[in-house]
């Protein structure tokens, strides 16, 4: 199939827009996509990492900025830094796990080919105060059909689900979420 | 009471031993590396004092004692019996350990990881010692709560050990297989599945006494089950094709056979002077032999317990003073003179 916008290239991007619930598919060569906004999305499409891009264009940090921020990224409670653990891929302390988490889920999940215990659970476990997620209300899918929430809440939250997602590479489920927030986002735009 | 490696009853041809090590630490303290030498103390004081009555638990008797304090000598001489692992051994700081009688538990306190439990058997039973293991650590847990994540799983100080901080291993003699053209073709396939396969003794890249370990390569991902499935398939199946060939050199070229566990024995008998690469090749033909029952033994014999008898450190233990590479072929060759049984 040829790319619809330059009718030249051969089309090797699907973009499937959902709008009003009318889903809409567009078939565009990798050139055209570049020039297109896809808004955050558009980071997928350029440099030779797209999933990490696309995380840091959707955390609003641009790439020269991560790496200096990575290696300046310190653990709380050990004082482990990134640049430590990564030349003695050591960890320091068991919060590295979460100060990192974002930085080595893909390192552990190519080392590891998983990045998610299935394994026992201790049987006694002390759940401590502390265990605030990196990305708070990530987890909590509660807290999309509250009522209480505001609607730019509930786009947070759901925000917060998509990176997990994509974390997890788990990309129906991130889909999902974005259809979510474009229908909430036209939501709002109604409200006002 | 004799070590695990030193009991002589009946095991199955060919298995050297299985382990399990599990790896946790306390949600306490930061990791080892990150202790500072009077934290390691308290911390393994801590943990000795909770431990105290381990051997209630399994009717073992156990023995504390602090690895710094070892002489080099004896930390050397535990690596080479499996114990502990080099990184422990060559440690400066302050380690502690529990270990039984037999050596077939241990526990290393402040290693690289806060608790490092270990099982170890001479006979392929890797469900049983889990459950063993699986036991001692509901044991330790009740005292010490882990440090534990919902997405990790067991953290520990290296990311290769997340998760279960489960390795399972198993040692095997490989005698005839190790030697066909097909072995580094077989060693790769199996990776393909997760399994490491090396030379469990030996220097560099070259392994002496055809004795390979079989361990899991990923600890993420994947349940206990599955690691002890893994690693027991692999297992069988590397016995079951080294017996098929084995079985084909029997029947093509037993006078061959024979004559090599025959010479063997011969040079362990009677040599003056044996490089560790000589004695261990020799004692794998002479295991070779006896396992084929091509010869027998008028007392019975762990040829294994001589593998590591004839080790540098474990050598070193039985004459006062450290020995330089000459003296030690030569305590390694009387050595072998003494402890090798008689045939009938």
């Amino acid at each position: 199939m040829l790319c619809e916008r330059c009718k030249i290239r051969e089309a090797n991007i699907q973009y499937t827009e959902v709008m009003n619930g009318v889903k809409t598919e567009h078939h565009f060569c990798a050139q055209c996509a570049r020039e297109l906004d896809f808004g955050p999305y558009s980071a997928i499409f350029d440099g030779d990492f797209p999933l990490g891009k696309l995380l840091s264009g959707l955390l609003g940090i641009n790439e020269e900025e991560k790496e200096d921020k990575s290696s300046q990224v310190i653990c709380p409670t050990c004082k482990t830094s990134y640049e430590e653990f990564v030349k003695d891929s050591c960890f320091g302390c068991p919060d590295c796990y979460g100060v990192f988490d974002l930085l080595i889920s893909d390192n552990i999940r190519q080392l590891q080919g998983s990045d998610t215990h299935t394994g026992k659970h201790p049987k006694y476990h002390t759940e401590p105060a502390e265990t605030a997620k990196v990305l708070p209300g990530a987890m909590d899918a509660t807290g999309m059909e509250a009522a209480s929430e505001s609607l730019e809440e509930r786009i947070q939250i759901l925000k917060a689900k998509l990176l997990e997602a994509l974390e997890r590479e788990e990309y129906e489920l991130a889909a999902n979420c974005r259809d979510k927030i474009n229908m909430l986002k036209m939501e709002s735009n109604e409200e006002k | 009471m004799l070590k695990w490696f030193e009991q002589t009853e009946q095991k199955q041809p060919g298995i050297i031993s299985s382990r399990i090590r599990l790896v946790r630490n306390w949600e306490q303290y930061p990791f080892p590396s990150k202790l500072t030498h009077l934290q390691s103390k308290e911390m393994i004081r801590r943990l000795e004092y909770g431990l105290r009555d381990l051997g209630e638990i399994d009717g073992k008797k156990y023995e504390y004692a602090n690895l710094a304090e070892l002489k080099e000598l004896d930390r050397k001489a535990l690596r080479e019996r499996q114990v502990i692992n080099s990184t422990i051994a060559d440690s400066k700081e302050p380690t502690g350990i529990i270990i039984s009688e037999t050596e077939e538990t241990s526990i290393v306190l402040n290693g690289t990881d806060h608790i490092r439990l270990q099982l170890l058997s001479g006979s392929l039973c890797l469900e049983e010692l889990w459950k063993q293991a699986n036991q001692l650590d509901d044991y330790i847990n009740m005292r010490f709560p882990y440090a534990y994540d919902e997405k990790y799983g067991y953290l520990t100080s290296f990311p290769t050990n997340v998760g279960t901080g489960l390795r399972v291993s198993v040692v095997l003699h490989l005698p005839t297989l190790s030697q066909g053209k097909k072995f580094q073709g077989l060693v790769t396939e199996m990776s393909r599945f997760g399994a490491v396969i090396k030379g469990a003794f030996g220097e560099s890249s070259e392994n002496y006494g055809a004795l390979y370990q079989v361990s899991n390569q990923k600890t993420l991902g994947v349940t206990e089950k599955e690691i002890l499935d893994l690693v027991g398939k692999v297992t069988h199946q590397l016995l079951a094709r080294e017996r098929q060939v084995r079985k084909m050199a029997l029947e093509k070229h037993g006078l061959e056979c024979t004559d090599e566990a025959y010479k063997s024995y011969g040079v362990l008998k009677y040599a003056r002077r044996l490089s560790a690469k000589e004695a261990m090749t020799y004692l794998s033909q002479l295991m070779s032999g006896t396992n084929d029952g091509i010869m027998t033994t008028r007392d019975p014999c762990s040829v294994y317990r001589l593998m590591l008898g004839i080790q540098p450190a474990n050598l070193q233990k039985l004459s006062d003073r450290p020995l330089g590479k000459e003296e030690l072929d030569v305590a390694r060759a009387a050595y072998l003179r003494t402890e090798l049984p008689e045939l009938n």
